[in-house]
């Protein structure tokens, strides 16, 4: 990885940058407004990175470091997969691997009212959405979208669920599709359902299926695309 | 307390669900079958004593230590075995510091039953006085990561760290035969422990209905079965204990089966410690390599001791001189390595060899023609510490070895030959003075066999002391040694027709060079 300092901050985008890193330099760049997300600080006329991982940037001018964790900071509009945890009078906890728990109101559901409450025993499998999540107090869930829909969210039944890392979720969310997915998906039939707390929930017909399934997305994490493709190839042989 | 709850890890009615109807078409979530054990490793720390398995994602930390205590009062003569367990917060977030859990507690039984009301280290060989001094064992397992089964992979650690235990050898002195002197390791060579099995435990877990059995659980089953069963047997068909603590009842004809089941799966076990450990004898090869110069390394590795083989035929000497290093040190950049001895073959059945030691930059290239022989230890075999790092220096120029006066005592020698029979003929020692300067490195001339194993960086006090220790008990390393010997000396000579197309008369030079 480089580590001098570079004027032409594409030198570093998407690449590993590690605390320290000098990243851009703001006197080279003039009348330029720049975004800084997380992982990023101004020391005075450079941009330099607090946290590991890699840079990246979306236009018009969006910079931040995105880095793979085990653990998850809930942040507002991400799709988590929550295990519900406890049913109060008027929300349900839910552990969404965030420092804290998060609440889920008994109401945020598409038609929902006082008299249909849903109920979800403790362990119960959710898909839903983060709708508040400042530091310091519990996050918020729902699970309807922004219009008021059902749209996907609610309990998962069946299937496995197993967990990993951010940047796996991440992986697996990104589009075009992850080659693991699509490799996978050319052979099998399966359903998936990917929250950005690092947690995944696959589910498919027959057993082997959701083994198979689950275990070369866990193990294929680390590899390269095209090493990914290779090894998947490979499992699903030796399945056949 | 919120807190708490957040990092706890949490089972869903998915996962119980999915893991109950995957067994019934004999499935579990890692791919393996019910009688599947996952992937086993064992790794030797740097101290006799300490082994670290690996049992898929459960790891955990073994090491033995030893110490001079007053005997119970009604055991006078046998020593004592401790088991002391350390469950690591790093280990699972439900473990805490300080006092140990219920399962923690329920761990340690395990192991300790298992080795002490067997019987498999044999205590009455710890004592020193009757009565007043006898050797305390501790065995100390640290869990370090729990990824299910922490009982069978505790075992194994402890198992592990028993069989490369050494304590230090200790005399009886003084007017009246009381006093105790403490030899420490670079005088005398400490002694392994006598260890007369292997306890193997092996766990069983209940899924669902009574009739799904799983052996070794990984953390999800663990989280969701109704019952755990662990049977410790050893290979000689013993079932050493069965612990069975609460959880669903089982029906006799499935507890009966599980036994079946365990007593194979403790064999396999057995097996692959004893190869850990080295103590069968058995020496894998590692990779082969042949180079233009004409030069062919092998490398071997004998549980935990790696030996490069250079090998090139008698023109080739300048090529093996600047060969040898780079190679050497491309191949086992993570290892330190000590170049411990030359020897010369004349062709390939007729096994005379000589002895030549080197030094490490410059060879000296004249070699004696006579039959010498090479006695070469493992280190394991004889009980020098296991797994020295640190390399001996090599000293640029010369040093003396004189076989006269630097450890290799003739009379000793032929003492501890007569003690033992002698395999071949060819096989006396003869320690001719026109050998060239070298390096005080291991070579131990106390073995009869030449063998193939070598010690990295003993010194020669430690090959006196072996001499007299040898000749005064004989029966521990003999057969071992044979059966090294004889194993390395198979697998070289198959190796040398095989790939030197060797029809040789020609002499072939062969560096040793020990490393771990």
């Amino acid at each position: 990885m480089e580590s001098k300092p570079s004027t032409t901050p594409s030198s570093f985008i998407d690449q590993q940058v590690f605390p320290g890193d000098v990243v851009l330099d703001l006197s080279k760049m003039a009348n330029q407004t720049i975004k800084l997300g997380g992982g990023l600080r101004q020391d005075g006329d450079v941009i330099s990175v607090m946290k590991a991982g890699k840079l990246r940037f979306s236009k018009p001018n969006k910079y931040w470091v995105e880095s793979s964790n085990k653990r998850y900071v809930p942040s507002a509009g991400d799709n988590v997969l929550g295990i519900v945890v406890d049913a109060k009078a008027d929300n349900f906890l839910v552990d969404i691997k965030g420092p804290t728990l998060a609440f889920l109101p008994v109401l945020a559901f598409e038609g929902g009212t006082r008299r249909n409450i849903p109920k979800f025993e403790m362990g119960t499998l959710l898909y839903v959405r983060v709708v508040k999540a400042n530091t310091g107090m519990n996050p918020e869930l729902s699970c309807m979208d922004a219009s008021g829909k059902a749209a996907e969210y609610g309990p998962l039944k069946e299937g496995f669920m197993f967990e990993s890392s951010t940047g796996l979720s991440r992986t697996l969310l990104s589009s075009p599709t992850c080659p693991v997915l699509e490799t996978l998906g050319k052979k099998l039939a399966f359903e998936i359902a990917v929250g950005l707390n690092g947690r995944v929930w696959v589910n498919a017909a027959s057993p082997s299926i959701v083994v198979l399934v689950a275990n070369t997305i866990m193990k294929t994490e680390s590899l390269s695309p095209v090493q990914q493709k290779i090894k998947v190839e490979s499992l699903m042989q030796r399945m056949r | 307390m919120e807190q708490r709850l957040g990092s706890t890890w949490r089972m869903t009615v998915n996962e119980k669900k999915f893991i109950e109807t995957a067994l019934l078409s004999d499935l579990r979530t890692d791919g393996r079958g019910p009688f599947d054990y996952r992937n086993l490793t064992i790794q030797f720390g740097s101290e006799d004593g300490s082994s670290e398995v690996q049992l898929g994602q459960t790891r955990v930390m073994g090491f033995v230590t030893s110490q001079l205590v007053q005997p119970y009062r009604d055991r006078p003569n046998e020593g004592s075995l401790a088991i002391f367990t350390e469950f690591s917060p790093m280990a699972d977030p439900s473990f805490e510091v300080g006092r140990p859990g219920e399962f923690a507690v329920e761990l340690g039984r395990i192991v300790d039953r298992g080795l002490r009301e067997s019987r498999a280290v044999d205590t009455e060989s710890l004592c020193v006085v009757a009565g007043k001094w006898v050797w305390s064992i501790r065995i100390d397992l640290h869990i370090l990561d729990n990824g299910g089964n922490l009982v069978d992979a505790a075992n194994i650690a402890a198992l592990a760290a028993l069989l490369t235990f050494r304590r230090p050898e200790c005399t009886l002195g003084g007017e009246d035969g009381q006093e105790v002197t403490i030899h420490p390791p670079d005088v005398r060579e400490p002694l392994p422990l006598i260890v007369h099995h292997l306890p193997i435990a092996v766990t069983f877990a209940f899924i669902g209905n009574e009739s799904t059995v799983v052996i070794d659980p990984s953390h999800f089953e663990e989280a969701v079965m109704g019952g755990k069963l662990t049977a410790t047997l050893n290979t000689n068909g013993d079932v050493c204990a069965i612990q069975k603590a609460g959880g669903e009842g089982v029906m006799q004809s499935v507890i009966m089966q599980c036994l079946r089941i365990a007593s194979v799966k403790a064999a396999d076990i057995t097996d692959k410690i004893k190869k850990a450990v080295g103590l069968d004898g058995g020496v894998v090869e590692v990779a082969h390599e042949r180079y233009e110069s004409g030069l062919w390394t092998l490398i071997l590795k004998n549980g935990g001791v790696w030996l490069l083989i250079l090998l090139t035929n008698w023109s080739s000497k300048e090529a093996f001189c600047s060969f040898t290093l780079l190679h050497l040190l491309e191949k086992l950049r993570n290892k330190t390595f000590v170049l411990v001895g030359k020897a010369a073959w004349k062709g390939v059945n007729n096994l005379s060899k000589e002895m030549e030691k080197p030094k490490m930059k410059t060879e000296d290239r004249s070699i004696n023609q006579d039959d010498m022989e090479i006695e070469i230890h493992s280190s394991k075999k004889d009980g020098s510490s296991l797994g020295d790092n640190k390399p001996k220096a090599f000293t640029g120029g010369p040093s003396s070895w004189d076989p006269y006066s630097k450890g290799v005592n003739v009379d000793e020698l032929k003492a501890s030959l007569a003690s033992r029979a002698v395999v071949t003929p060819k096989e006396e020692m003869d320690t001719s003075p026109p050998l060239k300067p070298a390096t005080d490195e291991s070579l131990k001339d106390a073995d009869p066999a030449p063998s193939s194993q070598e010690t990295a960086g003993t010194t020669e006090h430690t090959n006196e002391a072996k001499t007299l220790k040898d000749a005064v008990k004989p029966k521990h390393k003999r057969k071992k040694k044979k059966n090294l010997h004889h194993l390395f000396e198979t697998l070289l000579e198959t190796r040398l027709s095989r790939c030197c197309n060797v029809n040789l008369l020609c002499s072939l030079e062969l560096a040793i060079v020990a490393c771990n």
